[in-house]
């Protein structure tokens, strides 16, 4: 192992402190400093908006705590959801009084833990809701849509969420437009190197130097397929053809796409993609309103590249232009 | 087969050994299928239970209720999560209750079993731990009371890992390369296969 760390136990708290250190408008709560909120407490009347997964993929989950977007983040070990106890904290942290909506990736330890924590919130009187983000399309079947795992698509779905509560909507309309915008985000990602864990100091998969692990998950989960590297083209190509059928698209339709490097990818390689995804959208007469290319959601240092296209309606893409601002993204 | 408080703490010390001894196996067992993250998930359960010995209350409920609260702090992890459950309803089984007998032991892996299939969503079939639960307790209420509880459940484990290593994993991420999984161990079943071994 060849990382950048203190002791491998402590990855995720030496991150944290000098990640709250660099953006002072942040700070960690709780009884193990693992839950991460704005500084300034949640705001009065205003629906709290509540993430948590675990550590090893920033920006996502904690970066995007800050104005416009989300309120609090309960914060797991590397590649582990977040503990109850930081789960009901973080609700705690965005609770502004008029209830909290639990928004997070579906994965199994992180939804029983928001599950418990809701369930012991709610015999305090917490008005909750929650919507689990599933727009990974390699990781079940249309059939089970439910079962997929949210990943990059996060960010479009926090995005919206959060300024949908900026504008005052009750509990039910935020976690309905989270819903919606969920619906209408599909996501899928490739890897072409492994990340490693640090505490177990051991690659999360082995692959060879010429492959591909096409649909791969964020924590180098087994994807679709694995073969011989294809060029950018190709792999964009195959990659929209993984992500629009479901979307139903049809000529004038508008998309937010976001083209995100899962850690070691350059933003030059990120942009050969992009040339091609806008350009087979551009075909199907499809416009792309505000592209995101760069580093949105990682597996630290795994190299690859995801895929996120959300159907756009005037109310989601008005939703995504609005003000935002938190440590590793601002929208004006 | 006797349980009580003495008997249960002085296992807790041998299963934090084991957990230690067999998370580079388990990482490794959990790379091929999903999120590589459980041995490091048992690793820091067993520090945290392994810090909580000395103050272990002396009833079964007291000392199964710790237990919990010390997986709950370690991890928020799936299995992490799904063992301080365990843990949390085998407390709740246990109020009141001086000792456990086989057929109290089989009884409350029942109960543990409904609560743990609720909470995270797999069925017995499943191919997880819920199977190796379900083995020990079948094994148990099929034994007599002159066997050793500890082999009945470790013969028991080993059983159900073999009667599923030929099929595939019906849930989680694994769920979408279900042919591939067929001809391997489930890394939530080895994981209860090393405890068993342990206690």
């Amino acid at each position: 192992m060849k990382k950048i760390l203190n002791d491998p136990q402590d990855y995720v708290d030496d991150m944290l402190e000098g990640l709250c250190l660099a953006h002072p408008e942040l700070q960690r709560r709780g009884d193990g400093g693992r839950v991460v909120a704005r500084r300034g407490g949640p705001a009065s009347g205003k629906v709290g908006i509540a993430t948590g997964g675990g550590s090893g993929h920033l920006p996502v989950f904690l970066g995007y705590v800050g104005d416009g977007l989300l309120d609090s983040c309960a914060v797991g070990n590397v590649f582990a959801g977040p503990r109850m106890d930081d789960c009901i904290e973080a609700m705690r942290a965005a609770d502004g009084g008029v209830g909290v909506l639990q928004l997070y990736g579906n994965y199994g330890g992180d939804r029983m833990n928001f599950e418990m924590a809701a369930e012991m919130l709610e015999l305090e009187g917490m008005a909750t809701a929650s919507v689990r983000v599933t727009d990974d399309v390699a990781s079940a079947p249309a059939d089970q849509i439910a079962k997929r795992r949210g990943v990059a698509g996060l960010v479009l779905v926090y995005k919206a969420a959060g300024a949908k509560a900026a504008g005052g909507a009750s509990l039910a309309e935020v976690a309905a437009l989270a819903q919606k915008a969920n619906d209408a985000c599909r996501s899928i990602g490739v890897a072409l190197t492994p990340c490693i864990i640090p505490e177990s100091g051991q690659a999360s998969f082995t692959i060879a130097p010429d492959e591909v692990e096409f649909g791969m998950g964020i924590h180098g989960e087994p994807g679709l397929w694995r073969g011989p590297l294809k060029t950018a083209d190709a792999l964009a190509g195959e990659m929209l053809d993984h992500v629009l059928p479901e979307l139903a698209l049809a000529r004038g339709d508008r998309v937010a796409v976001l083209v995100n490097s899962l850690g070691a990818t350059p933003a030059e390689e990120l942009y050969i993609l992009y040339r091609r995804v806008a350009a087979v959208l551009d075909g199907q007469g499809i416009t792309v309103v505000r592209p995101l290319v760069g580093r949105y959601a990682t597996s630290m240092e795994m190299a690859g590249a995801s895929l996120s296209v959300m159907r756009l309606d005037a109310e989601l893409e008005a939703l995504l232009a609005a003000p935002a601002q938190c440590p590793f993204w601002s929208v004006r | 087969m006797h349980v009580d408080p003495t008997t249960l703490a002085g296992a807790v010390p041998r299963w934090c050994e084991a957990m230690h001894a067999a998370a580079p196996e388990l990482n490794a067992l959990d790379g091929r299928l999903g999120d590589a993250d459980l041995g490091a998930t048992l690793d820091k359960c067993a520090t945290l239970m392994a810090q909580a010995m000395p103050e272990l209350p002396d009833t079964l409920e007291g000392v199964f209720k710790r237990l919990a609260q010390a997986s709950s702090k370690a991890s928020g992890s799936s299995f992490g999560t799904l063992l301080t459950v365990a843990l949390m309803t085998a407390a709740k089984r246990c109020a009141g209750v001086p000792s456990l007998d086989r057929m109290a032991v089989a009884g409350m892996l029942e109960a543990v079993i409904q609560t743990l299939s609720a909470r995270g969503g797999a069925s017995l079939g499943d191919k997880t731990v819920l199977d190796g639960l379900q083995a020990i307790h079948l094994a148990l209420n099929a034994a007599s009371d002159h066997d050793d509880g500890g082999e009945v459940a470790r013969q028991g484990m080993q059983e159900a890992l073999n009667a599923f290593r030929d099929k595939p994993n019906r849930i989680g991420r694994a769920r979408m390369f279900a042919d591939k999984t067929i001809g391997m161990d489930d890394p939530g079943m080895v994981a209860l296969q090393r405890m068993a071994e342990a206690i």
